[in-house]
This record gives C-alpha cells, structure tokens and sequence, in this order.
C-alpha cells in the first residue's frame, strides 16, 4: 500500500508499548482459565488466540494456550470466541485489572 | 476520583451490614446502570449502585459520540465533561486504494443542542454521570464486583459480591452490566450471545505532539465543532463485516476499528492487525500520520438487534442497556449510548412505580419493557431487524466489489482525457452497473436497501 506516492508511513506502537499505555493493577491472580485442557489440545482454530486484540492467548507447545492474563484488557472476547464453551472467563477481583482513561 | 464519591465509598465499606438498607440495587455504573439509579433515587428509592471499576467510566470503552435526547432531559449537561459536538458526519468506502465518501454537516449542528451529539471519554463521562445519581440520593461503591444473584424461590432477592460478607438483599435488581454480563447469563436470566452477533474493536487515542491545531486544520475544525468519520469496505476492515472510525476529541482523536467476532477467528484476523492496517490505508494514513499514542483499549459490542433483547423483566429483576442487547449497530448507525439511558430511565421509573404498589413480581415490572416498545428504542431495532442478514448475503458485493466500483465510476466520470463527456459519463456508469449485476442488479439492490435510508 505505502508503494503509493505521496503517502505518509504511519509508525504504530508494538503491542507491548500500546498495553503500556494502560493503567494496569495485578490482581496476582490469573482471571482467565481454559476449563478443559484436553479440548483445547484437540482445538486446531485456536479462535481465542485470533480474536484476541491484546496477544493475552499464545498458542502453547502442547496445543493448550498460554495466557498472559496481565496483558488483558477484559474485551469479552475470547469468551464469545471460543466455540467449544471452554474459557473460564472471571473478573479481576474488587477492581483490579485494567483501568481506562479514554475509552 | 472526586471527593464526593471517595466520601460515599468509605462509609459504605465501614459499613458492609446493608441488608435491609436499601430498595434496589444497580449493577454496573455505566450510563444505563446510572441513568437507572439517578432515576430511582429522585423518586425517593434508596438505591445502591455497585460498579466494579476503581471508578465508573474505568472499565468502560466506546467509539465514540455520546446521543443526549434522553439524558439532557435527566441532568443538566452544562458542566458535563464533553469533548466535542459532531458537526460532520462523513461516511466513507474504502478498497485497498480507493476513497469514495459523502459528507454531511447541516448548519443545525452547529447550533444548540448540536444535534445531541458529543464525543466524550467514557472514564470522565461516566464518573460525572454517576456523580449526579449520587448527588440525587444514591449511594455507589467501586472495586466491587457482583458475582451472582440471590434468590428465594423464583424471586431475585439480592445480589453477592466479591467483598467479605457481600451479599446484600434488596427489593429490586437493575442489571446494568453491559455486553459482558456474566451475572445476567450466570443466573440465566439470558443467553450467551452467539459471536455471529457478537463484535470486536480495538481502539486506539492519539495526540499530535508536533505542531499547533492539528486536529482543527486537519479536520477542518473551529471552536468546540467535530466530526465523526465511518468507513467501511475492503479498505478498512479486510474481509471482515464491519468498519473502521475517526472521532475528533478536544485535542485527541479516537481512532478504532470494529467488526464481527465470527470474522476475526475464521480469518484469522487480530484487531490489532487490522486496526495498524486501516490506520496505514492511503487515504487515512495522511490524517493520522506523525501521532503518538495516548491509550489503546479494547472491547465487544453486542449485535444481535431486535431478536437478540432476551425477557427484560423478571421476579425481582430487569435488565437494561448492553446487558439486554440495546444496540444499533448497522453500518450507518451505532447508537447504544442513548439506548442505555433511555432504558435506565425506563427500568427506574417503573420501579419506584411498583415499589409505590408493593409489587416487585415479573407482571409488576413488565410495565418496562412496554415502555421499551414504545419508545425509540425498541422501534429503531426492529427497523433493522432485516439488515444484518441482508448485508451477509451481499457481504463481497458491498464491502469489496462496491467501493471499488464507485472509485471507477468516479475516476472515469471526471476523466481528463481528449474524449467527449458523454463517453466517460458512460463507462462511469457502466463501472457501476456491470458491478452490481447489471440494471436488475442495481434495481433489487435499491429495493432492498431502500429502508436504510427511507
Ligand atoms: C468500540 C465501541 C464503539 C461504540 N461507539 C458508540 C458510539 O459512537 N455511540 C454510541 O451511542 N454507542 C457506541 N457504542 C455502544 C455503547 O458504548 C454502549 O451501548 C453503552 O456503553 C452501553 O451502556 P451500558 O451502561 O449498558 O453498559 P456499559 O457502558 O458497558 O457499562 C456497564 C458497567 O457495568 C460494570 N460492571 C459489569 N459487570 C459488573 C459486575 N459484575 N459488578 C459490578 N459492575 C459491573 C462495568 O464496569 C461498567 O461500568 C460503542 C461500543 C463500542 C464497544
Ligand atoms: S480456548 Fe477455545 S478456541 Fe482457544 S484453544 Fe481452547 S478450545 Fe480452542
Ligand atoms: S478478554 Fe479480550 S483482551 Fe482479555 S484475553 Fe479475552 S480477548 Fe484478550
């Protein structure tokens, strides 16, 4: 596309300085599970790792996702995503978690 | 956080024995769960609203223009925290290298109330909203999370909460929850959505480090005007259904890309990917270029419409705003700011109703979602009811073949050529109607979307 003339480069932020952008409490916790570890190694779409909009699930070498839960920004997402029912979905407890300025 | 509520919150959490206390309780202080309290406490309710950000707004992440019709009637907006009012709305089809738009910026929205159209931040908006339910009567607590609802029987007693001993009873429950309402299908009160209705945004805020009134010359802007700038079609979205947004705010613009959660799992398609590439498409790069990012946030947004809005009125119990599905989200509309606030003022005043009868069963509260139907709300989903699945049938015509095929019209109408006129008047409109299937094409096109606008 910038093959273009006249057309400015837009430089973005890597994912890990946007989620720097947001204010962010460790509740120590992960709020984030898979329920049955089994059906996400049989799972080959990995939808909670494409939906995503925070890299939060990484595909895992034993075909079970990694969740970096601190990157989350509590989309609901992969929740919805996942079409076995197989996330554990929980919010951080008494307000930890994400903290939005500007949303 | 302001005095006010830091005040609230700890005599609240110095006295954690609320039972008995208090008439309703809201979950969520967002704007329905607000508008909902405010309403309830100016009727004298005693009203416990829980939300469980470290402050209401905290958690909360839109586009986006907040619609006032309903909430300029509840509360004075005079000292509100707005950033702009919309006076353009530009509309917008991109493929991967062509631009055809059509603006719109009537001289009405200039002037007051500017079409009640705002943008605002939400972790602003929504902490003053909730302030002015406070100042009514109500109480708030933050960093509380409710975790379930307490029952006797088939009536909905109460709520529990993550804090020590949290369980609190109450009459009346507003669920306020928003799009992600784990209490509300927890107690299956409503379904999980199906994420064919369900979609994603990533959104990011920018500022222009360098240079003065950027965002004013850029945008062709003066004083506290604004616009709001919607794209759709291949160039922004991929394959994706759904779109991409610019929102000027006072010295930000709100940039985001939202489209179907079933889209971005089957491509295989991360918001965040596809937001660096609608930020990167010629003809939205030149407006964003040289920005730095302030935040990035993320969130869904309910689409399922009309057939979607689950019972909104239980033993004990109604639902309102995103936790109930009160979205319009049709490509020349996303309106669920005004949706909420409407359905708010409605749940609460339908409450202090039945509190005046003593009656807090499911017939009692029904009185709601009747006011629902009558109102904008409901009657504006319906209208819709047909397009989601109109424009999935038509998906590649609409977003991939249809805004190259203006961009060609367009190109060979204004052609600078040798040739007469009349010749590239019509090759333009030969561009367009090969395009669409040819004049039966273009005509059953029209039919069928005549509703949008008509
Ligand atoms: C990207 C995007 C762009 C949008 N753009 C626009 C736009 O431009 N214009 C427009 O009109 N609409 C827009 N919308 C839709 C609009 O934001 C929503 O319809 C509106 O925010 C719904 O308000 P609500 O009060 O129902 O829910 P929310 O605003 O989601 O509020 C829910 C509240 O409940 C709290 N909560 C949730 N669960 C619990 C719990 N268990 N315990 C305690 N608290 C809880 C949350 O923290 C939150 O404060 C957009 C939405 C998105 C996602
Ligand atoms: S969470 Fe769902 S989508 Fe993700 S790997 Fe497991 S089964 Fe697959
Ligand atoms: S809630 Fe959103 S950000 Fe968090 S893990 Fe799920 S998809 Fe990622």
């Amino acid at each position: 596309m910038s093959a273009e003339p006249d057309v400015p480069q837009i430089t973005n932020d890597s994912m890990e300085d946007r989620l720097y952008t947001v204010k962010y409490d460790d509740a120590g916790d992960s709020h984030l599970d898979v329920k049955v570890p089994d059906v996400c190694a049989r799972c080959t779409t990995n939808d909670c790792v494409s939906v995503c909009p925070a890299n939060v699930w990484r595909e895992g070498d034993d075909g079970v996702p990694h969740i970096a839960y601190e990157n989350c920004l509590e989309c609901s997402s992969c929740r919805f995503a996942c079409t076995y029912d197989n996330v554990v979905w929980e919010y951080p407890e008494t307000g930890a978690g994400v903290t939005f300025k500007k949303g | 956080m302001s005095a006010i509520l830091e005040r609230v919150d700890e005599e609240v959490l110095e006295a954690p024995n609320y039972d008995g206390e208090f008439d309703a309780v809201v979950v969520g202080a967002g704007l329905a769960g607000s508008a909902a309290a405010l309403t309830m406490a100016e009727r004298d309710l005693e009203v416990l609203l829980i939300e469980r950000g470290s402050s209401p707004g905290a958690k909360n992440v839109f586009g986006g223009v907040l619609y006032t019709p309903t909430i300029r009637e509840l509360v004075d907006l005079e000292d509100a925290p707005l950033e702009r009012y919309i006076a353009e709305k530009r509309f917008s089809m991109l493929s991967h290298d062509d631009e055809t738009a059509i603006s719109i910026s009537p001289g009405e929205w200039r002037r007051e109330p500017h079409n009640d159209s705002y943008t605002v931040f939400r972790g602003e908006f929504d902490e003053w909203f909730a302030e002015q339910a406070v100042e009514a009567g109500a109480t708030l607590v933050t960093e509380t999370t409710v975790t379930g609802l307490l029952r006797e029987g088939r009536e909905i007693v109460g709520v529990e909460t993550d804090r020590p001993d949290g369980e609190i009873e109450a009459p009346y429950v507003v669920l306020a929850e928003g799009a992600n309402s784990l209490v509300g299908e927890g107690a299956n009160l409503k379904a999980t959505e199906s994420r064919e209705n369900v979609a994603v945004a990533a959104k990011e805020v920018l500022e222009f480090p360098h240079g003065e009134n950027v965002i004013e010359n850029r945008f062709r802007l003066f004083g506290d005007a604004g616009v709001s700038y919607h794209y759709f079609g291949e160039g922004a979205v991929g394959e994706a259904f759904g779109g991409g947004f610019i929102y000027t705010n006072g010295d930000t613009v709100s940039v985001g890309v939202a489209y179907r959660l079933e889209d971005a799992a089957v491509n295989e398609q991360p918001p965040e990917e596809t937001l660096n590439l609608f930020k990167s498409h010629p003809r939205v790069a030149p407006l964003l270029r040289d920005a730095r990012t302030v935040e990035y946030s993320a969130k869904t947004i309910p689409e399922g419409g009309a057939e979607s809005v689950p019972d909104l009125a239980h033993d004990g119990a109604v639902i309102v705003g995103d936790a109930a599905g009160l979205v319009l989200n049709n490509g020349v509309h996303l309106e669920g700011t005004n949706m909420a606030v409407e359905s708010g003022y409605h749940a609460g005043r339908v409450i202090a109703d039945a509190n005046a009868r003593g009656r807090t069963d499911a017939d009692a509260l029904e009185a709601y979602g009747r006011a629902l139907e009558e109102s904008f709300v409901v009657k504006n989903l319906e209208r819709y009811a047909w397009l989601q699945e109109t424009v999935e049938e038509d998906r590649e015509l609409l977003f991939e073949t249809m805004p190259t095929a203006f961009a060609d019209a367009g190109a060979e109408y204004f052609r600078m050529d040798r040739e007469p006129k009349a010749e590239h008047a019509n090759r333009a409109k030969r561009a367009v109607i090969d395009a669409l299937g040819g004049w039966r094409g273009l005509a059953k096109l029209a039919l069928r979307y005549r509703k949008v606008v008509t």
